[in-house]
């Protein structure tokens, strides 16, 4: 690795401490309440796909292209066990 | 001696601690596996599990574990004297502190990213789940008191802060709404924003703002209006509670995230400020500021030699009490609470686990040494011990803080008078910081076992103005140091746990456990001694204490009766822990034979 290359590193390095201290949790949130939206969206509309008795209405079936790509993490969350201490961070 | 020896001493801690010792455990017991999928890529939903690359990991670890513990216990346990307060935070961090952190990772994530109510439900026992929920419960109703009383008390209370504090918070807000509802760049709303708290901060100094703050905290000798509080820290502790239940109950980007920005720069820029300070500077320790007072850590007889004749309390003998009032310096329960359940979750890659886990902890050990020295150095060398010891007679360990740090950033050219002002903001944003989240969690959980049976603790205001009642209770009626300690306690017991739970998990596993066992057994010996201390000295201080008010007695002896409880329910945790340990030794003893 040559001495640019070390820089390049060390200084990236510090960015993303910087950044993790000031301002990867406001990221993180954002992120976090727009999945949160999302995944109850989906569950509204496509919740028959856990086994919800919801009568899928007709744009089920036109939002279903839009909603594929995140059927499997929206799955995934839905099942996780959750826990109160998860709350804490 | 010079003052940055004990900063050298840290640094060979670091390079012995992480370097060797940390390297080897990891190597030997955890063995991290590259190739392994964490649960942040294996169970990525965008909401819980995301990765992140591992240097934002180890800002977001550092930034989540450090708020007042690591600067105001050191400082308190300077009443033993600055050299058992310096070993403790070193020889704690080196042999227990980075252990809990990287072990409370790794054991979140090497079972799918479970948090410890989880954990302990399925490799404790059912029942332990809930005997934690509550112990957290009043651990952290502890923690709120002790900074909340430090914060309305002590910081608040000097005239020069609030309208710093409050403008601050104020700019927070604008730095909110230009984020997300102006869209305007990142970089433009912080340098606007940071520079507005900066002139907000120095606005509070002002000698017309002094004197209306002054004024409406009941002038300058602030009147009693019940028991030993006065209007001042009435008032003030008052606003703190209010800005908690502001944050607790508004959406999070609207108030807590946007202030909680703009406060890390004022604490980053502070702690640099201090640290270059302190290099120019690099000034001797005082012969006349003692390594060690004596086994009580009482100030009477080691402040007369400085001129002081006040009494002082004494807050007992060095074991156990100094290890758990240095608190997060050293070890925290809270650290492996946030990283179970938040840390773990995004660890792009488990060999990652080390640097972030343990790294951050040996950088909080920095900041704790930087905190002894603001008292030993930043009061010591300019005003000498006897300034250090009345400071802390008055309850006043948030001032030892902001004055020291002043002292430091005057060798980097910031005026005393600023920095003195500065000093004290930094440290209550700091508090602040983790009073919402805490604040938060205690909603959560009231609605969760209580909600049930008391439809009311599901109300979001309601749950929240429950925990800052109780709050208020404790701020209001307890005894500062005593509350400290108490809370230190709380915290490294929950230490304890948690790596108790990390040893039960290790011997599942069949791992070496010791180097997690040996420190669970120390923290929980010595945790439950302080705390068993602490609440019989409070007893008896009620008692021998001749006019007490009714309010004062009611409020100490509910801070003691918090301390025997939070020992019953961990000696249940422990005793469950040991079954637990029993039936996985059994069970292997079973599979060997067969």
């Amino acid at each position: 690795m040559g001495d640019d290359e070390k820089k390049k590193g060390l200084m990236s390095g510090i960015k993303g401490v910087l950044y993790g201290m000031a301002g990867h949790d406001m990221t993180r949130y954002a992120l976090k309440t727009r999945g949160s939206m999302e995944h109850l969206f989906i569950l509204i509309t496509m919740g028959d796909l856990l086994g919800i008795p919801i009568l899928p209405p007709y744009y089920s079936l036109r939002l279903l292209p839009y909603v594929v790509p995140q059927i499997s993490t929206w799955k995934r969350r839905m099942l996780r066990e959750k826990d109160l201490t998860d709350a804490l961070a | 001696m010079n003052a940055l020896l004990p900063l050298l001493v840290t640094i060979i801690a670091i390079a012995v601690g992480y370097g060797w010792y940390a390297r080897t455990v990891n190597r030997r017991v955890i063995q991290p596996d590259s190739k392994k999928a964490t649960p942040a890529t294996l169970y990525m939903d965008g909401v819980d599990f995301t990765p992140a690359n591992r240097h934002v990991l180890f800002g977001y670890q550092f930034k989540s574990i450090a708020a007042l513990g690591p600067i105001i216990g050191p400082i308190v346990a300077v009443q033993w004297g600055w050299l058992p307060a310096l070993l403790w935070v070193v020889f704690g961090t080196l042999l227990l502190g980075w252990v809990q952190d990287y072990s409370s990772i790794m054991l979140s994530v090497r079972e799918d990213g479970q948090t410890f109510g989880a954990l302990s439900f399925r490799l404790i026992s059912p029942r332990a789940r809930t005997i934690l929920v509550l112990f957290i419960y009043f651990y952290l109703l502890l923690l709120m008191a002790a900074f909340g009383k430090i914060v309305g008390f002590d910081l608040m209370t000097n005239p020069a802060v609030p309208l710093g504090v409050l403008l601050v918070i104020g700019i927070g807000l604008l730095a909110g709404q230009m984020t997300y509802k102006w869209k305007l760049d990142i970089l433009l709303t912080t340098l606007i924003t940071v520079a507005l708290a900066f002139v907000g901060i120095w606005a509070g100094t002002l000698s017309g703002v002094k004197s209306f703050v002054q004024m409406l905290g009941g002038g300058a000798q602030s009147p009693l209006i019940f028991g030993n509080v006065t209007w001042a820290q009435f008032l003030w502790s008052l606003v703190v509670l209010i800005i908690c239940y502001l944050g607790a109950v508004l959406p999070i980007w609207r108030w807590a995230q946007p202030i909680n920005y703009v406060a890390f720069w004022i604490v980053f820029l502070g702690i640099i400020a201090g640290t270059l300070g302190l290099l120019i500077w690099h000034p001797s320790i005082p012969d006349s500021f003692p390594a060690f007072t004596n086994w009580d850590g009482n100030l009477t007889s080691a402040a007369a030699g400085a001129g002081v004749t006040k009494t002082f309390t004494s807050l007992g003998p060095l074991w156990p009490i100094l290890f758990v009032t240095i608190a997060c310096g050293a070890i925290s329960g809270w650290h492996s609470l946030v990283s179970s359940s938040g840390t773990a979750r995004q660890l792009e890659n488990e060999s990652d686990g080390l640097f972030v886990g343990a790294g951050a902890m040996f950088l909080e050990m920095f900041l704790a040494v930087l905190s002894i020295l603001t008292a030993v150095v930043g009061i010591g060398a300019v005003q000498g011990f006897g300034k250090y010891a009345e400071l802390i007679g008055a309850g006043k360990a948030g001032g030892v803080f902001a004055l020291g740090l002043a002292e430091m950033m005057n060798h980097a050219g910031i005026p005393v008078a600023f920095g003195v002002s500065y000093g004290a903001v930094f440290l209550t944003l700091m508090a602040l910081t983790i009073m919402y989240l805490v604040v938060r969690f205690m909603r959560v959980a009231s609605a969760e076992f209580l909600g049930d049976t008391i439809p009311f603790f599901r109300n979001a205001s309601f749950g929240s103005i429950v925990a800052l009642v109780l709050s208020a209770f404790l701020i209001y009626t307890g005894f500062w140091a005593r509350i400290w300690v108490l809370f230190g306690g709380a915290n490294q017991l929950m230490a304890s746990m948690a790596l108790l739970l990390v040893s039960v998990w290790l011997m599942a596993k069949g791992k070496s456990y010791l180097w997690a066992f040996i420190p669970a057994i120390f923290m929980f010996v010595t945790t439950v001694a302080a705390l068993l201390w602490t609440a019989f000295a409070v007893f008896r201080q009620v008692a021998n204490t001749p006019n007490l008010a009714v309010n004062i007695m009611v409020g100490n002896i509910a801070a003691g009766v918090i301390a025997i409880l939070l020992v019953l329910a961990a000696l249940i945790l422990v005793w469950d822990g040991i079954k637990a340990l029993r039936r996985l030794k059994t069970g292997a003893l079973a599979e060997a034979k067969a």
